[in-house]
């Protein structure tokens, strides 16, 4: 029995040396990334100049197109992330501002993310490459459920998010092989979809009284000196409980309601996502609203 | 609990503690720890489960007694065919009735007959389907006084509910289990770590190869009518992995956890994609169901004794009735039958027993008739694994059709950022690890044991698939 005691001891001596060397690597690749994604590239980034940077989910990712910022002189990235929520588009914003990024103005999309608080599991994992090489990462995550495995087990953070941050991420940073996220400066733009889903129904959705990623958002923006422009943005027109951004409106008056700028489903490629034409009649109305150009 | 879980890498540290350090003294503290063990972990699933399965060994244990001891031929018949339609009665309800009531109501509406069906509410007990093939072996072997009665219950429980078996097999026989549970177990320094190899091993099935493997052919299933026949292909190969990942390396976990407790298990899996015809596939693949189909069911029909045709009818019989028993739907029926149809030339040809000896390569022509065989048999096992895996027979039938008709053999997106092609690398490493180690169990036990352990653990957290959970697939059957 001795000798069987001594051989597991070694076999999970061997599992937790392993799990440190392969923690090792693969935070090591995380660190010199920075064509994979948008948190890559800002994380790994150095010093730089905005016009605007664009934060929130899908419906800013698909929405606003830095082009035509570009196009009127106004230096502008899209770091909107789909599946995002505002807990990560604040971590963006607040590793932006670690790094001495110069921003003049952040539109934020928010609307229905006001009615989350949480993180979102697949985009956040993507920061914990990062957990023991930033304390803003850390102290982001701290109050998160399951802080001390991901901050203390080592490699446990990829695994237990491996189809986001595992082995074929690795890979893939290694071989510098591009994503779409990070071309047109962060647009992503949607084509028409002939079965897209052109019904909604938020009547259960209720933006949040006191919503901490937002807040957060607004107080870093007001301690920076950055203009915060915080936007809704549009639905088809098949949506029950359109009163919702009535609602954002109530609690939260300094957002702007763009909801109605582009209402045709024509301009639609799913209920809540424009596509690229109707991307375009929005970004032009931002332009000419907030920047009169 | 799955093998798989953080729970079951808790509880069994725990059990084997207690097992080998406070329960040692005899046979029956052993097998009492054992049988609460193994209690609780089949509550981990839903303990109203349990009284199923006490009252199902309970049901076995007195009718084998009542069956030896009976002194007419009328009362052991009695208690033979109570066990025997109780036992078939708990499947029949709990896993085929509303198959069978669903069916027979769309049968009646198909000729103008308006029916609805009324189904029943009820959710498949884990395991049902395996410890009711445990206490029917070992009644039937009583009745045709094979073995003796048991009358220790708690040795006979432990025969039935033992945790590593209890829920996907290996479905183990009486007189393989029982005398090894009737004495004390010393511990055997040797078993324990070729149990250790078995359960990594088992776990480099599990989650490297068949989860990685589920979430491609997953992707290909869902949405084969957009894929093109390169995608199709691959789709039937990476599920015929994902199956044989997921069920040997099930299989491998429940025999090397026992051997942690000095108990040796029967061998469910040999290799069986490196069979060289569908007769010696069938002797490598499930061993234990094959075994047991062949024992109770193609024997007592008559087995190969009446003739050619005798012997085909029962095949079709016994493997009609095995794709059955995997689960209530027709897909399943219908891969029983392909399977009996491919057995069907080696029938008729007296050639099914051809390949009993064991594979060697040199270098001669034979060895290239051998690969090609083990491709064959490979292609039309994949074909097979098509049914199994499609909803329905008409998607099975459409999925081949698509790699027929659409003759488009690129690589392709199978979602955003992920390709079709991506886990060959991997299929092919496993299958040559697997190749050369044929002659044994597993591949990690041995010379450099602590080395190949170790690569094993950087293939299971490097390579593995976590973040998409999937159950063991046999716990539904």
């Amino acid at each position: 029995m001795k000798s069987f005691l001594i051989y597991t001891g070694k076999i999970i001596l061997i599992t937790i040396l392993i799990a440190i060397v392969l923690d090792g690597i693969y935070t090591l690749v995380f660190m010199k990334s920075k064509d994979r994604g948008k948190i890559e590239t800002v994380f790994n980034s150095n010093a730089e100049n905005y016009d605007v940077i664009i934060l929130g989910s899908s419906r800013a990712n698909n929405h606003f197109i830095p082009k035509m910022f570009e196009d009127k002189g106004i230096k502008t990235y899209n770091y909107g992330m789909s599946a995002g929520h505002l807990f990560e588009a604040s971590l963006m914003l607040k590793l932006m501002i670690e790094r001495k990024w110069k921003i003049k103005n952040v539109i934020v999309e928010a609307d229905l993310n006001l009615a989350i608080n949480h993180r979102s599991e697949s985009i956040s994992s993507k920061f914990l490459p990062y957990i023991h090489n930033s304390v803003i990462i850390k102290d982001h995550f701290k109050d998160e459920k399951n802080f001390n495995e991901m901050y203390y087990l080592p490699f446990y953070r990829y695994i237990k998010y491996e189809s986001k941050i595992g082995f074929r991420e690795v890979f893939f940073t290694l071989i510098h092989k591009k994503t779409s996220a990070v071309q047109n400066l962060g647009f992503y733009p949607l084509e028409k979809h002939k079965n897209g889903n052109m019904k909604n129904n938020i009547v259960n959705l209720n933006p949040l009284a006191h919503n901490k990623s937002y807040e957060e958002i607004k107080n870093m923006c007001k301690a920076n000196n950055i203009n915060l422009i915080a936007v809704m943005t549009p639905m088809c027109e098949n949506v029950k409980g359109m009163d919702y951004f009535d609602k954002v409106k109530k609690a939260y008056p300094e957002i702007h309601n763009y909801e109605n700028a582009v209402t045709e489903d024509k301009y639609f490629s799913s209920c809540g996502h424009m596509d690229s034409e109707g991307a375009k009649i929005f970004t032009a109305k931002i332009l000419k609203d907030f920047f009169n150009k | 609990m799955f093998f798989n879980s953080i729970a079951f890498a808790i509880f069994l540290p725990i059990v084997f503690f207690l097992y080998w350090f406070v329960f040692n003294k005899t046979k029956s503290t052993q097998n009492a720890l054992l049988i609460v063990a193994s209690y609780y972990f089949y509550s981990c699933w839903d303990w109203r489960f349990l009284f199923l399965l006490v009252f199902s060994t309970f049901l076995d244990y007195y009718t084998g007694i009542q069956i030896e001891k009976g002194k007419s031929e009328k009362s052991r018949k009695f208690w033979f065919w109570l066990s025997i339609i109780v036992n078939l009665g708990f499947l029949g309800v709990f896993k085929y009735y509303n198959f069978f009531a669903s069916s027979f109501s769309d049968l009646l509406n198909s000729a103008g007959i308006k029916a609805s069906p009324i189904l029943l509410n009820v959710i498949l007990p884990v395991g049902i389907s395996f410890y009711t093939f445990h206490g029917l072996s070992y009644v039937i072997d009583i009745y045709y006084k094979r073995i003796k009665a048991e009358y220790n219950f708690v040795d006979y429980s432990l025969f039935v509910s033992y945790f590593p078996l209890l829920v996907a097999g290996p479905i183990e026989r009486a007189t393989h289990l029982l005398p090894q549970v009737k004495v004390k177990r010393e511990f055997d320094f040797q078993m324990a770590k070729e149990g250790v190899c078995q359960i990594i091993w088992g776990l480099v099935k599990k989650i490297v190869i068949a989860d990685s493997c589920a979430t491609y052919a997953n992707a290909i299933f869902d949405n084969y009518t957009s894929l093109n026949s390169f995608s199709l292909i691959l789709g039937a190969v990476y599920f015929a992995f994902q199956i044989y990942g997921d069920f040997s390396g099930y299989s491998d976990i429940a025999l090397g956890v026992s051997k942690l407790f000095g108990l040796d298990l029967l061998r469910n899996f040999n290799y069986p994609y490196f069979s060289r015809d569908i007769a010696e596939f069938w002797r490598r693949w499930h061993i234990s169901l094959s075994s047991w189909f062949r024992d109770y069911l193609y024997i007592p029909l008559g087995g190969s004794k009446g003739g050619l045709w005798m012997k085909i009818r029962n095949t079709f019989i016994i493997f009609i009735v095995s794709g059955f028993w995997h689960g209530a739907n027709w897909t399943y029926v219908v891969w029983g039958f392909i399977n009996a149809v491919y057995f069907l030339p080696l029938l008729l040809s007296n050639s099914n027993r051809n390949n009993m000896d064991e594979i060697v390569l040199k270098w001669n022509f034979d060895s290239v008739k051998v690969i090609l065989s083990i491709l064959y048999t490979f292609f039309l096992t994949c074909i097979a694994w098509v049914f199994f895996r499609a909803k329905t027979i008409t998607d099975a039938f459409l999925y081949l059709k698509q790699i027929v008709i659409k003759r488009d053999f690129g690589f392709q997106y199978l979602e955003p950022d992920r390709y079709n092609y991506e886990l060959i690398v991997l299929i092919v490493l496993f299958v040559l690890i697997e190749w050369n180690n044929r002659n044994k169990t597993e591949p990690l036990s041995g010379k450099n044991d602590i080395l190949k352990i170790a690569l094993a653990i950087v293939a299971i957290m490097a390579f593995g698939t976590f973040s998409d959970y999937k159950e063991f697939i046999y716990f539904q059957f």
